[in-house]
């Protein structure tokens, strides 16, 4: 039934073979499934031609069906429409296409629609798309609110999701997953003669859940579909840098530098070394730190992060690709994207937190089919060896984490709505259907969608006074549709702002632009203050316009703003072998777990080290304070939910204010007066009993919530972020997410955002289904409780890391206030 | 509504309220500051859906001031309103007509940009800079004062909505609205509800009053 020989297939073979190459049985099986109108996934690691099994698949059908006149047809109209994640990509995937369009010698034009495309490219683009179109999802929805919009996509035959395995369990996924189920719909309703199949195909690298990761971009086409798979990924080789003498008292972030030393020689050996830090924050203080221990790298070393100048990130790119860097200290910045042919080293600092995220960044070294990476992992504290020991465990066992999939985004569906009804108005009913044809909102309601759409139309149920809300209107033929030109434009501009926070602007005093910085962070400076941005101490002189406006600065005590998107979280598969590696520390012989014996056995003097089947309870009384430090290894985010639950339950029983800490191993409680703990009690406070009303009811939801709604507003559009270089007309439009959330959750607390708010903190910030299943495994697991005399070196960590303290409390705010004398901060 | 706080200072009697406002006994002045009127509806004409509770809800609490101390006059020193005449404005007015007969002088504020007509027709008293009642200067932004230590008075402000951090138990911290005297000037919290907090430094000589719910503690 294959069209093996098939006129598209001969061409493109002698195309490889001219070019040295031969396919690989992967990509030849994806030509085959495109050729007969299949739709799937497909999955193979980064460098191993995935790109080219979906667009060359693309170019056989082409050929195929016009085999003689091919190289003549002009204005076809778009056939091939790729979705990705990354803006940076798409310049040299556009360009590698068009090499091979120009060889082959077929006259497809290949367009780029980005947030970076010129205004004329759009121009051209509307009248007449590329056969090929590159374009992140925002962009994408960004076309929807075209009034024509139906028309371009008369002609398109394939839908190719780059990267789906990023987007998927983010909100830009949800938006690729409602853009899909529009496209099918818009193929179905539309009146052509010959219909084509339109067929989708995901592109993924390996995670735990391919199959479902499948099933939800198939979800519209109500086709099974098929996962096609390269062989497994190349030898990665994980050297782990062993610190010379173990510190008994790790302390989070503090080893780290003192071992800098240690990758000079590695990064002077290797040709090109890409050196991957958790925060950016903390790359401000590598590079300055690598520098100075090795003066010779200056001109050979550079920094990448999220928040520095678009073209010097460019810069750097470019360097790397053409070997002009020795190494390059960045974070998840570049975990994706092209690969740097000349990289044969990648470092690691700091825990990973999880298994995908390493191998993804091991294989950023080491190109050549069959070649191994090489990663070396250096410790921040000296914990983080037995991380590394599990990791290289889950490695050879093939664990790997899944990607939780959404469900229910209101967020999202508000700001789809407001695009369609720009882009020419909808239909209720019709669009309901449509929305529930994606994964995430197969189970929307009547009640909720109405709920969704009153909010829009109103303002919601709670405002009926006054008229002068407006978002939706119903037009005469029954469409919901946005009149205000002002209103339609706005939210235009915000379709792009899928972000977590306000980010400000920031330039030099004479006009150029260094970076971005999150306004949290610049509210906490005062004017004449110095930080660290892109590698430079520069001086806050004034914020204007949101923009924020230094000067170099000579200061020596700067401040390295402590980016909040650092702290990841530790994922269950790595927490639960995590959980194994302790069991067995003491008799381990991994060269990691062996350096770390004397902490192990200073652990085993002052408490005990659990078993996988135990809980660990250490209670230590340091003068007149409590701390009752909890491990349950489960990953910081699940012991916020974890602790929170257990400091409401424990002040339930008696009145009692809590701070709390917290790390990926554990969790503290720390509190003013005794606390006596049997393991009976214990099990009680884990149960999983009236779990959602008791997490609900402790104070950090609400304080969880707050943090969590400042995405959903800024997408829900209820923060406007601005014209670009008009910001002062938004002045008495500016409301920070707190103050949107306080409001709303005191005035009207039925809003579907702010349900939104409460909900995702469940489901993404306590990860209630991981939650519950701790809880399950508290619940049989053998309870330790021990009273050492001094801190031991699993709780001081946690003890010392006092910077994530949230609080809970049953005692009433006055209370609280005047229980101690009050102490103001300066 | 709780207990006023008396808080004797420069020989006059001031009760700080928990509803974010002071009455000056002597003066029979009930004293607020960035009422923002309209705000709500200002964000909702622009596609921003803020529940207009608030706006009731910061009406009710100054009809409660309003009756509970039976002001001679009441001061409010700046940002009436947030930018415009909207609905909520005329709602506020008609409101006004029609509970009480006190006369309400304002403190031109930033946010106050309508005509001076306006606010004639609306039977508001507009101080285009400042008002003088000693021993109090009142003006809207405090940053705007000459601290001319040789006059003999204290300026009272508004324009920042200011807040104060406060430090309790086991490193715990929280947030407050409060009010402020310090050497030469004073600043009220902002009256309504839809503001956020400015969060201030005072130094030991400074009063600062937190606002805890509903009651008012000083902080030392």
């Amino acid at each position: 039934m294959h069209q093996q020989h098939s006129k598209g297939f001969k061409i493109i073979e002698q195309y490889l073979a001219g070019m040295q190459q031969t396919a690989f049985p992967f990509q030849i099986a994806a030509w085959h499934a495109i050729q007969s109108g299949k739709s799937g996934l497909v999955n193979a690691p980064t460098g191993m031609g995935k790109t080219f099994a979906v667009f060359l698949g693309s170019i056989i059908q082409f050929i195929d069906e016009h085999p003689n006149t091919y190289t003549q047809q002009n204005n076809n109209g778009l056939q091939l429409l790729w979705i990705t994640p990354l803006k940076a990509l798409v310049k040299d995937l556009a360009r590698a296409m068009e090499t091979t369009l120009k060889y082959l010698n077929i006259p497809w034009q290949v367009g780029i629609r980005t947030g970076d495309t010129t205004t004329q490219e759009r121009q051209q683009q509307k009248k007449q798309l590329p056969e090929i179109l590159l374009i992140t999802p925002e962009s994408l929805h960004l076309l929807f609110t075209h009034n024509n919009h139906a028309n371009y996509f008369k002609t398109l035959k394939i839908i190719a999701v780059d990267e789906w395995h990023e987007l998927l369990g983010s909100k830009r996924g949800v938006q690729v997953e409602l853009a899909i189920a529009h496209l099918v719909q818009l193929h179905h309703t539309q009146k052509i003669k010959h219909k084509h199949k339109l067929c989708i195909w995901g592109i993924s690298a390996t995670i735990g859940n391919l199959e479902e990761a499948k099933n939800v971009l198939l979800f519209p086409l109500k086709t099974k579909g098929v996962i096609i798979q390269a062989p497994p990924t190349k030898k990665i080789n994980v050297h782990t840098i062993i610190p010379d003498e173990i510190e008994t008292y790790p302390w989070a972030g503090h080893l780290g530098l003192k071992l800098a030393h240690k990758i000079i020689p590695i990064i002077e050996q290797s040709n090109s070394t890409l050196i991957f830090i958790n925060t950016r924050g903390m790359t401000e203080t590598w590079y300055q730190t690598i520098l100075t221990a090795a003066p010779q790298l200056a001109g050979a070393i550079a920094i990448h992060h999220g928040s520095i100048e678009k073209e010097l990130r460019l810069w750097v790119e470019e360097a790397l690709h053409q070997q002009k860097l020795k190494a390059v200290v960045c974070t998840a910045s570049l975990d994706l994207g092209v690969d740097f042919k000349p990289v044969d080293t990648v470092i690691q600092i700091g825990s990973p937190k999880g298994i995908a995220r390493f191998i993804q960044r091991a294989g950023r070294s080491g190109h050549q089919p069959n070649a191994t990476s090489h990663i070396y992992f250096l410790p921040t504290h000296s914990l983080e060896l037995a991380e590394v020991a599990a990791l290289k465990h889950c490695l050879q066992n093939n664990i790997i984490e899944s990607k939780p999939t959404l469900l229910l985004c209101y967020d999202v569906l508000v700001q789809y709505l407001c695009t369609l009804a720009i882009g020419g108005g909808f239909n209720a009913k019709e669009l309901l259907e449509e929305v529930q044809q994606t994964y995430c909102y197969q189970q929307l309601s009547i009640d909720e969608w109405n709920e969704i759409l009153l909010y829009l139309t109103s303002g919601g149920a709670a405002f009926h006074e006054y008229e002068d809300f407006k978002k939706l209107e119903l037009d005469s033929n029954g469409k919901y549709v946005i009149r205000n030109r002002r209103l339609a434009m706005q939210h235009r501009m915000h379709i792009g702002t899928i972000v977590s926070d306000a980010m400000l602007k920031v330039k030099w005093m004479h006009g150029s632009y260094l970076g971005v910085i999150e306004e949290w962070f610049i509210n906490r400076l005062n004017i004449g203050d110095s930080f660290v941005l892109g590698g430079r101490n520069v001086m806050l002189t004034m914020i204007k316009d949101m923009t924020v406006w230094v000067k170099a600065s000579q200061a020596t005590n700067t401040i390295i703003p402590s980016w909040m998107g650092g702290r990841m979280s530790l994922t269950a598969n790595l927490g639960s072998e995590l959980r194994n590696i302790f069991s067995n520390a003491l008799h381990s012989q991994l060269p990691e777990m062996k350096a770390l014996a004397p902490l192990f056995q200073l652990q085993q003097q002052l408490s005990v080290i659990p078993n996988n089947n135990e809980l660990l309870i250490e209670i230590i009384q340091e003068k007149k304070h409590w701390h009752i430090v909890v491990y349950p290894f489960e990953g910081r985010l699940v012991h916020e939910a974890m602790s929170a639950l257990m400091a409401y339950r424990l002040s339930k029983l008696q009145p009692v204010s809590f701070s709390i800490a917290m790390n990926d191993y554990g969790f503290e409680l720390l509190c003013d007066e005794r606390i006596d703990l049997t393991p009976q009690v214990v099990v009680q406070l884990f149960s999983t009993e009236n779990l959602i009303t008791d997490l609900q009811n402790s104070v950090n939801a609400t304080e969880m919530a707050a943090r969590a709604f400042r995405e959903i507003a800024v997408i829900g559009g209820l923060i406007f972020q601005g014209y670009p270089g008009k910001n002062k007309r938004t002045h008495h439009l500016q409301a920070s997410a707190t103050l949107l959330f306080k409001v709303l959750n005191e005035y009207d607390s039925k809003n579907v955002l702010l349900q939104q708010a409460f909900k995702e903190v469940f489901e993404k910030q306590m990860e209630e289904v991981r939650l519950r299943s701790a809880l399950k495994r508290i619940q049989e697991a053998a309870i330790r409780i021990t009273h050492p005399k001094q801190f031991t070196p699993f709780s001081f960590p946690i003890v010392a890391d006092g910077l994530n303290r949230n609080h809970i409390s049953s005692e009433q705010l006055e209370d609280r206030i005047k229980k101690m004398q009050q102490q103001l901060i300066h | 509504m709780f207990a006023p706080y008396l808080f004797p200072f420069k020989n006059q009697h001031l009760w700080l309220v928990a509803e974010k406002c002071i009455f000056w006994e002597e003066e029979g002045a009930l004293i607020l500051s960035d009422t923002h009127i309209g705000k709500t509806a200002h964000f909702k004409a622009n596609g921003i859906a803020v529940p207009e509770a608030i706006f009731k809800d910061d009406l009710r609490r100054l009809w409660q001031v309003i009756s509970v101390f039976n002001p001679k006059k009441i001061l409010i020193v700046g940002d009436l309103l947030h930018k415009k005449n909207n609905q909520e404005v005329t709602h506020f007015l008609k409101w006004k007509n029609e509970t009480t007969k006190v006369p309400f002088h304002l403190i031109k504020g930033n946010h106050d940009i309508l005509s001076e007509e306006w606010y004639n027709d609306a039977g508001i008293i507009l101080h285009q800079h400042q008002l003088l009642l000693p021993p109090f200067l009142f003006i809207h932004n405090p940053n705007e004062t000459e601290n001319d230590e040789e006059k003999d008075v204290y300026t009272i402000s508004g324009h920042i909505h200011p807040g104060i951090r406060l430090k309790i138990t086991g490193k715990q911290q929280i947030k407050l609205p409060c009010f402020y005297f310090g050497k030469h000037q004073a600043i009220l919290p902002a009256f309504s509800n839809f503001t956020g907090l400015a969060m201030l430094k005072p130094t030991k000589k400074d009063k600062v009053f937190a606002i805890a719910n509903q009651n008012i503690i000083e902080i030392k």
